[in-house]
Order: C-alpha cells, then structure tokens, then sequence
C-alpha cells in the first residue's frame, strides 16, 4: 500500500517534474481527472457524508464524491471549504476537526491534519503555511483562534487568539484579513493580523460579517449580512442593517458603507472583474465595484434553495442545496440569464470553485 | 467425554430462558397492573410481550432488548448514543412509550430517548404495534411501548429478593436489585439498577476505539399497593433516573468528539381504585418532571437544557353489562404541561382529552373494541380521534383480527416555539390505518400473518425556506403524506419433551414507506426486518440464540445507491446454569457472547457498532 503510494507519488512528480522541463510547444500532460473542471463541495448532513461533485469545463462530465470514489473513505460531516496551493487540496471538515490533504488534479489522499483543531472553517495560504479560522468550542465565546499549519509536516505549530467567530480568512502583503461572522451568535469585526508578529488589530463593521475580498483598487470589500433581533420570547423586534463595506487597508478605515434597506440581509458575495455580485434571498444581483448605490433590480433568480454561487466566464454558478438529498448546481448565462445546464451535486452543496 | 460436554456447554453458555421464574409459579399471588387498559382494550390488534426473564437477556439496553426482540426498527448513533424507534415505515415521534398507563414521550421533541432510560427494573414490557391506542394521546400513530410494573399480594407474608450482577467487556459493570414484600393487603417493591461501562469498543476495520463513548446511571424505583377495604386499592408508582452519558463521534476522525449529555427524570404515580359489581372507578393523579442538559464541550460547565413538569389528573369509569357481556368506559384526562429550554421561554401547554370505549366478548368468539377520543389543546385543534379493533375466533385454535383507527400527533414544544424557526400555525399530523391478520394458536404454537397501510398526513417536517417570508430560514411544516404498507410474521413455538424445553420465536416484517409526492422509500426505513430468539432448557442448563437482520436503509430523498446504510446480520449467544433451586432461592450464573461473528456494522453511517464481546452474570433470587 505504502510502496503503491510512493510508486505513484514518484510518477506524479516525475510528470510534474517532465512537464516544467518540457519545452512550451510540446504537448501538456494531464494532471489528473479533475483538472479543468468546476468542484463543488457540499456540507453533508444526517443523509449522507460531505463530499465533492466534478464537472468537467465543457460541463459534458460530471461525477459526485470523487475523494470517497478515490479513497474509499467518507469525508464526514461537515465539509466546510477547500483551499489550494498549486498541488494540494486542503478539504476541511469542520465537526471532524480535520483537514483532508488531496492531490488537487487526483483527489488522492495524501495527508491529513486531525489534531489541534477544533471546528475548523477557512484556510489561507501564505508560503508553506496555511492560516486556517477555528470556532473553538462554540459554547465558549473566548477560545476562538486562526491555527498556523505547516504544509510539509501537515500539523499545527501555533494558534492566534482572535474574537468570537472567526470565519472566511484572505492575504494580502503579509497580512491575514478575518471576517467575524459570531458563529453561533453574532459578531460584527474584520480582525487583521500582521504575520511578521501576530499583532491583530480590529476593524468594526455592520453585524455578521462573511465575504470579503480585494477590489481592483486593493481596498477590502466585506459583505455584513446584518441580524434579525428578538425579544426575550424570540419574536422579532427588528433587524441590524446589512452592508457592502469597503475598507482601507492601510488606514483600516471603513471609507464606504453600501447599506441594504432595513430587514434586507444579503449573502454570498463574490466579485468577478470589477463586477461584484451578491444575493438577497433567491434574487441575484451585480453591481460594479466602485459603485456607489445599490442596484435597483436583479440580474436573475435563482431556483430552490440558495446555498452556494460562483461567477466565471460569463455564467453564473448556483447551488439549489438539498440537505435531505443530492443538490442541483444550476449554470446560468450572465448576459441573458437564461439556465444553461443543471446538475446533480453533493449533498448540502455550498462552494464552488474552478480547478 | 460428559465432563467436555459439561465444560463446552457450560463455557458456550446456557441459560435461564425457558426455565420460567419456577418460584414464582408455585406461589399464590393476585397481579396488580398500574395500567389495565392495554390487556382490557386490544381486540385485534398485535402485541409482544417481554417478561422479565427476556429483558435479563438484553440488559445492555433497551435500544438492545427491543431491537433482538420486538418488531421495530432502532436506530442508535453508536452503541450507547442517542436512540430512537420506529414501527412499520413511521417516524421516531410516532412511537409512544408508555409508563404504567402514561405517555412519557418528551414535550421537546415528541420522542423517548432509548438509552435515556434502563428498563431492566421493569416486571414486563409489552410492545403493541398499530394505532389503536388512542387513550394513550399523541404520538401513538406507529405503536406503543408499555413499561409496566406489576404489584401483587400474596395470601401470605412474603419478602423476595433478586440480585443480578454482570460484568463485560470494555469495562462494563451492571447491578440490579428488586425487593418485593407483599401479604394479603399491601404489596411494595423497590428496586435499584445501577448501570456503568467505558464503551470503548474497537472500531472494526479502523485504528480508532469507540472513544468518548462512556455512560454511567442509576435508577430507582418504588411502587406499593395497599388494599383499603374489599373493593378499593390505593397504588403509587416512582421512578427516578440519572443519566450521565458521552457521545462517541465519527469517522474519519472520532476524536473530535468531546460532548457530554445527562438526563434526569422523576416520575410519580397515585392510582385510587374502586371496583364495584358494575361500576369501575379510577382516579389517577401524576407528576413528571424530566430534564436533559447537554454539554458541547464536556470540559466546561455551559451547558444547553430543555426542561418540562407535568401534571395530569385523570378520571376514569367504567360501567358493566351483564347481560351483553360488555362495558363501557369513560376516560377523562387533563394535563397542564410546563416546559422550557435554554432558548425557549417556560411555555405552558393545557390539554382535557375525553374518550370512551366499549368492548364486547360475544360467545367467546367474537371480541371487540370501540373507541372514540377528543382533545380539547390549548395550543391548536386536535382532531377527533376514533378506533375500533375485532377479533374473531373461528375454530379453537384459528383467529381472525381486524383494526382500523385514526391517530395524531401534536407538534412539539421544538415545533412549535424553537427561537426563530418554530411555527406556531402547524397542525397536529394524523394517521388514520388498517390492519388484518390471522393466525393459529394452540397450546406450543403461534403463527400469526397480518398486513397493515397507513396514510399519514400533514406530516412535519423542517424544510428550508419552509415560510416565504422567513426566507433560507428552516422551519417547521404540515407538508408531507406518507403512505406505509407491508406484512408481518409472528411465529413461536414452544415444545417440552423429557424436560427438554426449546423455544422459538420469530418477527419478521416487509414495509414500504413511500413518500407521496416522490413516490420513494421513507429514509431510515428497512424494507426487510427480522430477528430470531431461540431458546434451549434441559434441566438446570438453558441456552439462548438471537439472530437479527437489519435490512439496507436509504438516507436521502431520492433513495441514491451513494447513501445507504448497508444490511446487516447480528447474532449473540447465551446461556446460563442453574446452581440453586429451591422453594427459597434460585442462583444462575450466565454468560454472554454479543456479536459472535464480529460482524462490522452501522446503524448510522460512519459509526461502527461493538465487536464480539462478552458478558458473565449471576442471577439470584431469595
């Protein structure tokens, strides 16, 4: 089993290693079965394990649990992301406290982080190191912390102490940037940690921040869902405002806040260009970055349940997610917004990324 | 050659099974039953009854005990976790568990929790498939399950004890000990079980061990009987229980799991009777109280809890018609239900239930069972309710049964008032079934084939999106129909010969649970379940064999091949030697083999079950 595994790592490497000596016009060697493709990954619930779906680029294949089918092994409950590297495939599985290494054009396991973590959300990757957010015990609000893993010996070598909920994490310049969503309470901070010295400063934003990402302009772009608020018997007495915050990193100044209207609370916001897009329930919208409105009508909505969306190339991804059942990814056209194609995908299916 | 017989039989394992409680037989005792309405009112329908000796065989739980020996399906996240059970294709809340008389399923979440309680102080259960039991309320759509102690007094003063003591692998340690003093006017029994095991088992086929699987309870309880004059009896029932118990986590990786759960749960009973020539009185006056606490972090002192007190008064009546060979009974029931959670404010629930039931014995060929009930909620309409049950004796020995019945269920506290996601607007689900069976009895044999169909509707389910205008939020809702259907064997065999005793019995039940609206199996139903209990007895050695098979369940929807919990076959094997037996005491001493053939299963996907394991227990009574 070892040797078979040595003997195959050998020969990936030798075809890495043969493929960047090659000269430019010979042929490119495929890396794996899931290079040029979509992945989609899903949570997993009671019904079934977390697991990954591939659709090839021509959207003409498509294949659920592609690691179960490789390794033979469930990924467990549930699957919260994947980050990458050039080689590597970092799937992590948040109730397991685990992160399952794969190759990422193979999916064949290669390592796995089991041990000092504990609900583990989102990776960066910075050098050899992955920076990865981590709940901590959720009914403890203080023991939060993003976990410095070492990618050559797949353990963690330190944690830094952050605010409650720490959840999507990004660099930039040697530094981390952290989105506080509050886990399973509600926070409202962006932490920025400086990795030379693991100082972290803090920057407030509107309630439950989630997605953030660098504009063309390198300034930091949160998306604050906003929170629905409750009297001491849970009706609702109101909402916080969602808002698309665009921060200064070198001031770390909110310098612009795009605020929804009150009882609006948006999600999923990914930028694609200078486009970003965001959605309000079912509906999706875009806008461009520098804007300084929010648009007025929506580009499309989305069937079912609105769970995951990428855009790329002119389509808009979007998982209708199931949590009883196999999901559907629908593929739509930007420009017409008509649905080009749907697809089966992993059950509980969230994120979407392009291999 | 006879002594390597002796050293093999006696080392396989033999035991107590057919040898039925010798001791007891011979003494002159008048039973008291807390709850008379089961034996009284199921014409037709199917019941299954574990005496105390069938319990003692399945002592590690009752998510075990019933599994080996009632036809209903368990399901158990790993052995020792969260359990709950199903019959014929129905949810989990729709399994009613019934103590002396009273439904104990949670005001939280409608279920009982199967490792939340030992039952092995329990006299017997009886477990009664199909939904004619409307005095029993809510929930009793799929069946019921009667924990039942039995009082009895004696023409003369009698103090008997049992102790039963085992030990097993990975650290498991049970106690039990009951007291019974009775004489011709009072009747009092106490017992304590104690229940301790480190439960962790290798997980076949991995590195990992059934790691933060430990559990730890105790349970007492105290029952009397005491006769006030020739025709009333005054009667109380207590149970307490304490649980402490870790939950195992999964693969691929076990040791993230860390959470720890405990249970408390006091239940009181005052029983008055007054049995007239024609008129049976009985008022009934209970409280329960019941808590969990669940820890997510079992290093830290947080928990979350879900709480309830409840206190019923009941009266009921029932007249005798001599000449008909009938009565009529009135049941009148109120409860007033507190309960509240950590994110759930006290809610106060109020309920008055009226049923009437007539039966009928006609000739002794012809029985029947007719009962209409109504609810009066002060949380939502609960619809009226009805049921009726035959049974025909043809010959002597052949049978005929027949029930038809309408059921409900109400919405739970977690339904209803979660922070957020509850609805208040949901209805309660209903269930109207029939059922017709037939069969042979005689004196050493029992067959019984019976088919049943089920339409439940407006069934609850958490969907997300459920309420337009709480949009990616999961709620609550009366949305699905779900129609069951399927048949059921009973077969048992008992045959003495030269004081050879062997003993036979069999479940087996084929259900298709089929959604309406995608017209697939129900997830977690099995098409196919059966299990075996086969008993040998030949003077003082007695062994016991029990099979069970477990059919393939689908976990999604859409029933894909990718999402199943494969079959699987369970065999244990026991037995015991009886080194005492007198008029005064009887001493056994047992051994067990759980999973003989080391059968690497789940019940829930990535969770294996325990390997081959043994248990060494003694038996006395004095």
């Amino acid at each position: 089993m070892k040797i078979n595994k040595l003997i195959s790592k050998a020969f990936i490497l030798s075809v890495l290693f043969l493929a960047s000596c090659s000269d430019d016009d010979s042929p490119q060697l495929p890396k794996g079965a899931y290079e040029n493709g979509i992945l989609v990954s899903g949570e997993g619930s009671g019904a079934g394990t977390g697991s990954i779906s591939f659709i090839s680029n021509d959207l003409t294949e498509s294949e659920n649990l592609i690691y179960k089918k490789v390794n033979s092994v469930e990924l467990g409950i549930y699957l919260q992301s994947i980050a990458f590297d050039n080689d590597n495939a970092y799937i992590i599985v948040d109730n397991a406290n685990t992160i399952a290494v794969v190759d990422r054009y193979t999916f064949e396991y290669k390592n796995e982080v089991v041990t000092d973590l504990s609900t583990p959300r989102f990776m960066t990757i910075v050098g050899d190191k992955g920076y990865v957010t981590n709940w901590g015990s959720t009914s403890d609000e203080t023991d939060d912390f993003v976990a410095v893993v070492d990618l050559l010996t797949f353990s963690v070598e330190k944690t830094i102490s952050v605010g409650n909920g720490p959840e999507r994490i990004i660099s930039r310049d040697g530094k981390l940037y952290v989105s506080h969503k509050g886990a399973f309470t509600n926070n409202d901070i962006i932490s920025v940690i400086t990795l030379s010295n693991d100082n972290v400063e803090e920057v407030t934003v509107k309630d439950r921040p989630d997605e953030l990402f660098f504009n063309n302009s390198g300034d930091l772009v949160v998306l604050s869902e906003g929170r629905t608020l409750y009297d001491t018997d849970w009706n609702v007495t109101g909402n916080t405002l969602g808002s698309i915050s665009t921060i200064d990193v070198t001031s770390l100044n909110v310098d612009t806040e795009l605020n929804f209207a009150d009882g609006e609370h948006p999600s999923l916001m990914v930028i694609d260009g200078s486009t970003i897009y965001y959605a309000l329930g079912n509906d999706i919208f875009a806008m461009d970055a520098n804007a300084t409105t929010l648009p007025a009508s929506s580009v499309l909505t989305a069937e079912g349940y609105l769970y995951g969306m990428e855009v790329n190339n002119n389509r808009i991804y979007a998982t209708n997610a199931s949590f009883t059942d196999v999901s559907t990814l629908n593929i739509y056209d930007l420009e017409t917004g008509s649905k080009l194609d749907s697809k089966s995908v992993a059950l509980g299916a969230a994120k979407i990324y392009f291999n | 050659m006879k002594n390597t017989l002796f050293i093999i039989v006696y080392f396989i394992g033999i035991c107590c099974s057919a040898q039925n409680d010798s001791l007891v037989n011979r003494l002159d005792l008048v039973v008291i039953q807390a709850d008379k309405k089961l034996d009284k009112h199921s014409s037709g329908y199917k019941i299954s009854r574990l005496s105390d000796s069938v319990i003692v065989r399945n002592m590690e739980s009752f998510a075990n005990l019933l599994r080996f020996n009632a036809p209903i399906y368990l399901r158990e996240y790993g052995s020792g976790g969260t359990s709950s059970a199903s019959f014929r294709g129905t949810s989990a809340s729709n399994t009613a568990v019934i103590w002396n008389g009273i439904n104990i399923n949670s005001i939280n979440n409608g279920q009982t929790g199967f490792n939340a309680l030992t039952v092995n102080l329990f006299d017997a259960i009886d477990v009664r498939s199909g939904g004619g039991s409307l005095e029993y309320g809510s929930g009793a759509i799929g069946g019921t399950i009667h924990l039942n102690d039995n009082l009895e007094f004696s023409a003369n003063r009698q103090i008997r004890n049992q102790a039963i003591v085992s030990v097993g692998s990975y650290e498991t340690y049970r106690g039990i000990y009951k007291l019974k003093i009775s004489n011709d006017k009072l009747a009092l029994n106490a017992g304590v079980s104690y229940n301790q095991s480190a439960n962790d088992y290798p997980w076949l086929g991995t590195d990992f061990k059934n790691i933060n699987g430990a559990y730890e309870n105790l349970g007492i309880n105290i029952n009397g009987a005491f006769l006030i004059n020739d025709v009333s009896k005054l009667k109380f029932y207590s149970t307490n229980y304490w649980g402490e118990r870790f939950f195992s986590g999964e693969l691929p990786n076990p040791t993230s799991a860390n959470d720890k759960y405990q249970d408390f749960n006091h239940r009181n009973l005052l029983i008055y009777t007054n049995d007239q020539n024609r008129f049976n009185h009985e008022a009934k006056f209970a409280f329960l109280s019941q808590e969990y606490r669940y820890f997510e972090d079992k290093s830290l002192d947080i928990y979350s809890f879900g709480s309830s007190k409840r206190y019923l008064v009941n009266y009921n009546v029932s007249y005798v018609l001599t000449d008909l060979n009938a009565s009529i009974s009135s049941y009148s029931e109120y409860e007033s239900a507190f309960g509240k959670t950590d994110r759930i404010a006290k809610k106060n629930r109020r309920q008055f239930s009226q049923s009437f039931i007539y039966d009928q014995n006609i000739k002794n060929t012809l029985f029947l069972d007719a009962k209409v009930r109504k609810d009066f909620n002060s949380d939502y309409e609960v619809p009226f309710t009805y049921a009726l049950g035959v049974k025909v004796k043809t010959t002597q020995y052949v049978f005929v049964r027949a029930n038809g019945s309408k059921n409900f269920r109400v919405p739970t506290y977690n339904d209803l008032f979660w922070p957020g996601q509850g609805n208040l607007d949901l209805e309660p689900e209903t269930a109207l079934q029939a059922e017709f069976g037939f069969g042979y009895k005689n004196n050493k044999f029992l067959i019984d084939i019976g088919t049943f169909y089920i339409n439940a509707k407006d069934k609850i389910v958490w969907t997300p999106n459920g309420d337009p205008a709480r949009p990616g939020i999961w709620v609550p809702i009366n949305i699905s129909e779900v129609n069951n259907k399927g048949v059921e064997l009973v077969l048992n065999y008992k045959e003495n010969f030269n004081k050879h005793v062997l003993q036979f019995d069999l479940n087996y039940s084929y259900t298709e649970a089929i959604d309406a609206a995608t017209n697939k199996q129900v997830i977690f139903v099995p098409k196919h379940l059966a299990n075996l209990n086969i008993g040998y007895n030949y003077k003082r050695f007695s062994v016991f064999y029990q099979q069970l098979f477990n059919g393939e369940v689908y976990t999604t929807e859409s029933n894909s091949n990718d999402f199943v919990v494969p079959h699987y076959f369970v065999s244990n094997i026991g037995g015991d030697y009886t080194l005492l037996n007198s008029t005064k005491q009887l001493l056994k001493i047992g051994i067990k083999v759980n999973n003989l053939f080391n059968e690497n299963y789940v019940v829930q996907p990535r969770r294996p079950m325990p390997n081959r394991n043994f248990n060494l227990n003694i038996n006395y009574k004095f």
